[in-house]
């Protein structure tokens, strides 16, 4: 326990989790919110408490699943590129149109809604989880259970605060390159070549995953002109 | 005639603002079209957009809009003062100036620091960036 406690590496491991936690629990926070909104006050909290709990549910099976999957051979090959291009994907103007599932606006729809978006959008989550972790099961547990608040009384506040300083999304998406890197040099094929040829790679993958998001984002990202939409234009006039 | 833009956050900040052009307002000769807006920052990305509907997103924003104006609000009606409000979406301090030019405003009157002040004193305030993105006068209100 002390071991673990005094190994530097568990607490850079515990920062980059609490880290990608923020970064990628808040759209779930919000959809929970946005999913429950519509519904009387007693339903709301019920479907928050369902809609939560199935999510946390799917959310540790995953991340176990993930676990496992990262321990075969090639699949952190396969793991590390889908974080980097997670990675480089935060940094992408966003295209999602409105379709939307339309929701009935009963308690179980909410909680359908909650579930299927949970399903969705915590791969990301996991996949960052997992990979910083690096096997660890105590880091694993502790990151899952501090996503578990965020997702489920996530303020809309971190979502806000990365909105108006988006330096916040190209540090988050640096990390996240950096744990794809360092996915890539850990897989079970690719760590023994390197630890007998090439030692450097070790340090040198990871800082380049970083970098290659980075640029990546710079490169693709484009500032949307700020536009005049009024959504208060059809309310009654004042006065 | 004069066209005030007035953006507000709902902090007591922009509420001071709210007072002085209201009270403006009651000196000038001519009454100002005064324009009360709020900007909500888009945070509902294209992930969140897959699982919720565009009516959903819209009322979501014109909710917290709702709710940021109403203080600004109650003290403009209870001073008698005309006005018209708005609520936009968008990066605050670029969605504030593309208003001003959009209501062909003269002037703009924002509080020199709203909600985000510790973050604002860290990393440049949107009153800066306003200032730098319009040709018209800011009138800012401590």
């Amino acid at each position: 326990m002390m071991e673990w406690l005094n190994d530097p590496a568990t607490w850079t491991g515990l920062v980059q989790i609490i880290i990608a936690d923020i970064l990628l629990s808040g759209d779930n926070a919000l959809v929970i919110a946005l999913a429950c909104r519509s519904l009387p006050l007693h339903q709301q909290k019920r479907a928050i408490i369902f809609g939560g709990a199935a999510a946390i549910g799917l959310r540790v099976t995953l991340t176990a699943f993930a676990v496992y999957l990262l321990t075969l051979p090639y699949l952190k090959l396969v793991g590390g590129a889908l974080l980097l291009w997670i990675a480089v994907k935060l940094l992408l103007p966003d295209e999602g149109h409105g379709e939307g599932i339309q929701s009935q606006g009963s308690m179980w729809g909410a909680i359908k809604t909650i579930v299927i978006a949970d399903f969705v959008m915590s791969v990301d989550n996991v996949l960052a989880v997992a990979g910083a972790a690096k096997g660890d099961i105590a880091l694993l547990v502790i990151g899952l259970l501090l996503s578990i608040p965020l997702i489920i009384y996530g303020s809309t506040m971190i979502l806000k605060l990365i909105a108006r300083f988006p330096i916040i999304v190209t540090l988050g998406a640096a990390l996240l390159g950096y744990i794809g890197g360092e996915m890539l040099v850990g897989d079970a094929k690719v760590a023994p070549w390197v630890a007998a040829n090439a030692p450097t790679l070790h340090t040198l993958v990871p800082i380049l995953g970083a970098i290659l998001v980075v640029a990546l984002g710079k490169l693709f990202a484009a500032k949307p002109a700020a536009k005049v939409i009024d959504l208060a234009a059809e309310d009654k006039p004042a006065n | 005639m004069k066209k005030i833009l007035l953006p507000v956050d709902g902090s007591d900040n922009s509420l001071r603002a709210v007072q002085a052009a209201i009270e403006l307002a009651k000196e000038a000769a001519e009454a100002p079209e005064i324009h009360l807006l709020n900007v909500q920052l888009p945070i509902i990305s294209g992930d969140v957009k897959m699982f919720v509907s565009e009516e959903q997103i819209k009322a979501y924003y014109h909710d917290e809009g709702i709710k940021a104006l109403a203080r600004a609000r109650a003290a403009l009606d209870a001073a008698g003062v005309p006005y018209r409000y708005h609520i936009g979406v968008g990066p605050v301090a670029e969605t504030i100036a593309a208003y001003a030019k959009e209501k062909d405003c003269n002037q703009i009157i924002m509080g020199a620091r709203g909600l985000g002040s510790l973050t604002g004193l860290l990393l440049g305030s949107v009153t800066t960036k306003v200032t730098h993105l319009v040709d018209i006068p800011v009138t800012l209100i401590k």
